[in-house]
């Protein structure tokens, strides 16, 4: 068994909100400016057809968490390495925050376009189930005080978690569902106009930058705070 | 015609906003406590 290593805790000197990650805000708000500005409004939904350029992006930058976080936890489980677990904690949380933001973001659009905040379909629900799985991640991790333990079981309950994003994406395919079938992500050529899909583009391009920023700087946060009860 | 959802637009953006915003000013925070608390 590898024994936690000090090292990487005790490089940590600032918090990590340097210019990459400001870089990062930069062309999140970028994108939101293209998507306010220079992107038409889409003729029978008005501008709640807009909130699909950030419920999208906030979904995908939601399964690059759940993926850092499963693959975090395999480490974790083979190597023992206490920083795959202080990673794949740091995703958990990242995830969290960003399937909020698209379950926040759903009904938003949904209320205007289907005439319901909620309804539930295939894809809502799995989507609803993952963001309970990801809060009790959370909370198992508040809950158990032997590191060893605590990083083993979070470890399983985050593969497990992230065995739900397959069934997420093909979920309009499997069942029939209310919600939207893919228009970009599909086998097909996607079916947005250009102008729309660069906005597409930009915008998954930019969330998932911060996305990354985000998933660093708590790592980083991480560090700081093994650092700290070492110290202490 | 289009419809008028401007609504729903600002509100899913201010959301978003804040959302992302308040988690980074957490990190920031928790950040600076830890960083406090070494002896």
């Amino acid at each position: 068994m590898t024994e936690p290593s000090s090292a990487p805790a005790a490089r940590v000197t600032g918090a990590g909100f340097d210019a990459l990650f400001f870089a990062s805000v930069a062309a999140v708000m970028a994108a939101l400016a293209r998507i306010a500005f220079f992107t038409p409004i889409e003729a029978t939904q008005g501008a709640a057809q807009k909130i699909y350029y950030i419920h999208v992006p906030a979904a995908l930058s939601a399964y690059l968490a759940l993926i850092v976080m499963a693959l975090m936890s395999l480490v974790y489980l083979w190597l023992h390495d206490d920083r795959a677990d202080r990673m794949a904690e740091s995703a958990g949380e990242v995830a969290f925050v960003f399937t909020t933001a698209v379950l926040v973001t759903g009904p938003l659009w949904g209320k205007p376009v289907w005439g319901a905040w909620w309804t539930w379909d295939a894809r809502l629900s799995l989507t609803l189930f993952l963001w309970f799985i990801t809060a009790a991640y959370l909370v198992l991790r508040g809950a158990v005080d032997d590191v060893r333990m605590r990083a083993r079981y979070s470890a399983v309950l985050a593969v497990l978690a992230a065995l739900l994003i397959p069934f997420i994406h093909l979920s309009v395919y499997l069942f029939r569902t209310l919600h939207p079938m893919p228009i970009v992500l599909k086998p097909e050529l996607p079916s947005l106009p250009p102008e729309m899909l660069t906005t597409f583009a930009a915008s998954t391009l930019a969330f998932l930058f911060f996305c990354g920023m985000l998933l660093r700087v708590r790592y980083r946060l991480a560090l700081i705070r093994r650092l700290s009860e070492e110290l202490a | 015609m289009t419809p008028d959802t401007g609504a729903y637009y600002y509100a899913a953006y201010a959301v978003v906003v804040a959302l992302y915003t308040g988690y980074a000013v957490s990190i920031w925070r928790r950040g600076r406590r830890a960083r406090s608390r070494r002896p």
